[in-house]
């Protein structure tokens, strides 16, 4: 177990004195300010350990990276925590995103970032719903409630809009990534990962049904890989490695997709709470997600138009520049 | 044997409340439950207290260390303290969650919960410490003199030995306050261990006997700070030990008196308003926090004034503003005034406040503002939650400093009301009241930034109203100017409220204790 590579705590670099005390600033200099390590990959993830990253962690226990001549740190995400901050900060030099918040960072904060690639050639974002009231298809949710998480909020909106469905017909209220209230029928449905939630939901003895927003054209990728123009410029080869070994880690994982959940109940997932039922059952539900007939990662012209037009209609300016194709075809 | 007895019936009522589901349909759950989840999770427990433990306790230690050695500075060196006024004020009046999305970006690891714990610890210990060390008897000071020895012999064989028990009264309050700051620091960070990071991970879970047993951990962690510094307190002065730390003395009052001529007064006072700006630069430069972050002052002012969309931003920052605060003030006038008429009670009833006492201690030092997702469970995502953890951080604190003023009312003044035949409501008229004015204003002061920090962090998490919102939404929009800007209004809207209360206070003690 390369246990080097794992984000821990940066003791040894952290000094920890007392400023000036005449001064009063208890703070010291250089305590463990962030910055990505200078010559490998500090990767940035978008949620808690779980299913959703094995690839990379199955990369690392494998030593895919390291037989690939580079060096990657992991950095967990979580609720509140926006992975593009890392990359502008230099705590990371790769991130997982959503395109539609780094595409609105890209111009509304002139940020130095491309999409080289993406795990989810599908957004596992779909909308939950019991299977005794189900919601099926956009029309379904006319009189309904939704709740939706105010970071998706503008992305319903859309997706009302595209569907021709009045917004004023469906009642949305704010979601905090908790189902409780839609296992009690508080509401009707939630917006959330088609991956993740319906385990929860049918752990509590209800069916659940899930509609893709991406089958009614909100036609975008998620977890998309993004890099600092910065690491593009100045390691290129370890990008394109990095991709290359991450490619091998996911393949790995979907050779069968029940090894790898048991496999790292104790080290990588260990503390989040989260059976390994759960994980076990959103590996099987992104496993058609994530592969695709052009290779794991890969972003066919037809794909990146199909963001951008979403993005447009969602009145976010993205363009064929943001998306930068050409390390992934660098991949042998 | 009365206590457990009440303890027994608290935990039948709840375990029934429970069971029967009576509130939001299962969000709380019974404490069986909650015993049963814990126990499932015990093997990750030790972790995630060890994450939130070790960084709170760090960051404790040098927060204190500071606190201490400014104080004695500042007895030292009177001009000192007139000097960083300013930035005392300023420190204490800080919403910790303002600067966790700033931290969380700029450090790694550990470093945030760091250094919020230091930043939340400072201000009680520094102010209890300097009451310490001013306030001994001057006879000892007199005898040291006489013998030959000079202000250094003074502050160590007298002074400092003085100070100790307020110093622990000081660490006492600031130990709860260290384990609040390092779960907050948690908030954003993706940190994979601490407490925090556990409670935020597992609302997804529709688990609520987990949360509640995070919760119920995460108290029980800040009381454990609390009761170790009561204990040690004991130890250090037999026999003196005051139930709470009334933070009444106005630290420019005390030491740097204003005295020199007029210049020299208007200068220090510029100087002590400008210093925090000074420093926050400094820090900043010091640091060398990457420019894409870091704000300083100008870069502020920039975004609010200058930049070229500064209207805007001014337009949506006001329009929080204007969302907040008046829920702050809300809440905390219903949080300080439930506490102002218990206080008022106990006055007349000391046995009130003898069996109220011991809960409210162990309830102001829980890590509410932390516990947001705890009480969003229960109370959904209105106004009503928001409220509910204002009064909550407002209530105890508030309550803790005027029963403790008002239980020193002479007993002598209540007997001469008794004696011509007044009731209960004279007391309370007559000496009560009065006498009360002064902890009432001790107690607006302290609570201000709580009751900001308790509304910022409901918005943020839960109701995505306010600043708050405003917070979360520069967070994902990667606008680091605005939460700059946030942080600074927010502050700004403390010290505007502090120094409000003070001018308040300055008044009416002129007008009626003068």
């Amino acid at each position: 177990m390369s246990t080097l590579l794992r984000a821990r705590p940066v003791l040894h670099r952290r000094q920890l004195m007392l400023g000036a005390a005449s001064l009063g600033a208890a703070l010291a200099t250089g305590i463990g300010r962030a910055r990505a390590a200078d010559t490998g990959i500090t990767l940035q993830a978008s949620w808690v350990n779980d299913a959703e990253f094995l690839g990379y962690f199955v990369a690392i226990d494998k030593g895919f990276y390291k037989s690939a001549g580079v060096g990657v740190t992991f950095l967990s995400g979580g609720p509140d925590v926006i992975p593009e901050s890392s990359l502008l900060s230099g705590k990371a030099n790769i991130a997982l995103t959503t395109p539609d918040t780094t595409i609105e960072a890209i111009v509304k904060q002139g940020a130095g970032l491309k999409i080289i690639g993406t795990q989810f050639q599908k957004s596992p974002l779909a909308i939950i719903s019991l299977a005794s009231k189900p919601i099926n298809t956009p029309q379904d949710l006319i009189g309904k409630t939704l709740a939706v998480p105010p970071v998706n909020e503008i992305m319903i909106k859309a997706f009302l809009k595209i569907n021709k469905i009045d917004p004023s017909a469906v009642r949305i209220v704010p979601y905090a990534f908790d189902p409780t209230p839609l296992i009690k029928g508080e509401i009707d449905g939630t917006v959330d990962f088609a991956t993740d939630v319906p385990y929860t939901v049918e752990l509590s003895g209800k069916k659940a049904v899930s509609m893709l927003l991406y089958d009614y054209g909100v036609t975008l990728y998620n977890d998309t890989l993004v890099a600092t123009d910065e690491v593009i410029k100045n390691n290129r080869q370890g990008v394109v490695n990095f991709l290359a070994a991450s490619r091998l880690g996911w393949q790995e994982n979907f050779k069968d997709t029940a090894v790898y959940p048991n496999a790292y109940k104790d080290t990588w997932f260990k503390g989040t709470g989260r059976a390994t039922s759960n994980d076990l059952f959103s590996n099987n539900t992104e496993k058609p997600l994530i592969e695709s007939p052009q290779g794991i990662f890969s972003m066919t012209e037809e794909g990146i138009q199909k963001n951008i037009d979403y993005l447009k209609l969602a009145g976010i300016p993205a363009t064929r520049e943001m998306f930068d194709t050409t390390l992934l075809a660098e991949v042998k | 044997m009365q206590r457990l007895a009440r303890l027994g019936i608290f935990l039948a009522v709840w375990e029934a409340i429970g069971r029967w589901q009576l509130i939001g349909s299962g969000a709380l759950p019974p404490p069986s439950a909650i015993l049963v989840q814990f126990w499932a999770d015990r093997a990750v427990y030790p972790a995630h207290v060890w994450a939130t433990f070790w960084p709170a306790g760090i960051g404790f230690l040098i927060g204190d260390a500071a606190a201490i050695l400014l104080a004695i500075a500042f007895v030292l060196v009177p001009v000192l303290e007139r000097l960083l006024r300013g930035f005392n004020i300023a420190i204490f009046a800080i919403p910790p969650i303002t600067l966790s999305p700033l931290l969380v970006v700029a450090f790694q690891g550990t470093t945030p919960q760091i250094v919020l714990a230091a930043v939340t610890v400072y201000f009680p210990t520094m102010i209890a410490t300097l009451i310490g060390l001013r306030e001994i008897d001057p006879r000892f000071a007199d005898i040291i003199r006489a013998y030959g020895g000079g202000t250094f012999t003074i502050l160590w064989r007298v002074r400092l030995r003085a100070a100790l028990p307020s110093i622990m009264t000081g660490l006492r309050i600031a130990a709860p306050s260290a384990v609040l700051g390092a779960i907050l620091a948690e908030f954003g960070s993706g940190s994979r261990w601490g407490l925090g990071s556990f409670l935020l991970g597992s609302m997804g879970q529709a688990n609520p006997a987990r949360l509640w047993g995070i919760g119920l951990c995460a108290t029980a962690l800040a009381a454990c700070g609390y009761l170790v510094f009561s204990l040690l307190g004991a130890l250090a002065a037999p026999g003196t030990a005051a139930t709470t730390m009334a933070i009444r003395r106005d630290p420019a009052a005390e030491g740097g008196k204003t005295q020199g001529p007029l210049v020299v007064r208007l200068a220090l006072m510029l100087a002590s308003f400008l210093m925090p700006f000074l420093l926050w630069q400094g820090v900043l430069d010091l640091l060398q926090i990457s420019p894409v972050i870091a704000r300083g002052p100008l870069g502020v002012w920039r975004v609010l004034v200058t930049g070229f969309d500064a209207a805007d931003e001014r337009a949506a920052l006001v329009a929080a503003l204007e969302q907040s605060v008046p829920v702050s003030i809300l809440g905390m006038a219903i949080g300080i005034g439930g506490a102002f008429v218990l206080a008022l009670v106990t006055v007349v009833r000391p046995a009130v406040g003898r069996a109220l006492m011991p809960p409210s201690l162990l309830l102001q030092t829980m890590p509410l503002v932390a516990l947001t997702p705890l009480v969003v469970l229960v109370l959904g995502r209105g106004l009503t939650a928001t409220l509910t953890i204002v009064f909550a951080v407002t209530f105890f604190p508030a309550f803790l400093v005027m029963a403790q003023g008002m239980a020193n009312t002479p007993r002598a003044a209540r007997d001469v009301i008794q004696v011509y035949g007044g009731g209960a409501l004279q007391q309370i008229w007559l000496v009560g009241l009065p006498s009360s004015i002064p902890y009432l204003f001790a107690a607006a002061r302290l609570v201000a930034p709580s009751a900001l920090l308790g509304v910022i962090t409901a918005e943020w998490l839960a109701t995505g109203y306010g600043l708050g919102n405003l917070l979360n939404e520069a967070r994902g929009e990667l606008d680091y100017g605005m939460i700059w800007a946030v942080a600074f209004a927010s502050v700004a809207v403390s010290v505007i409220f502090y120094l409000l209360v003070q001018a308040a206070e300055t008044l009416i003690n002129r007008r009626f204790f003068g």
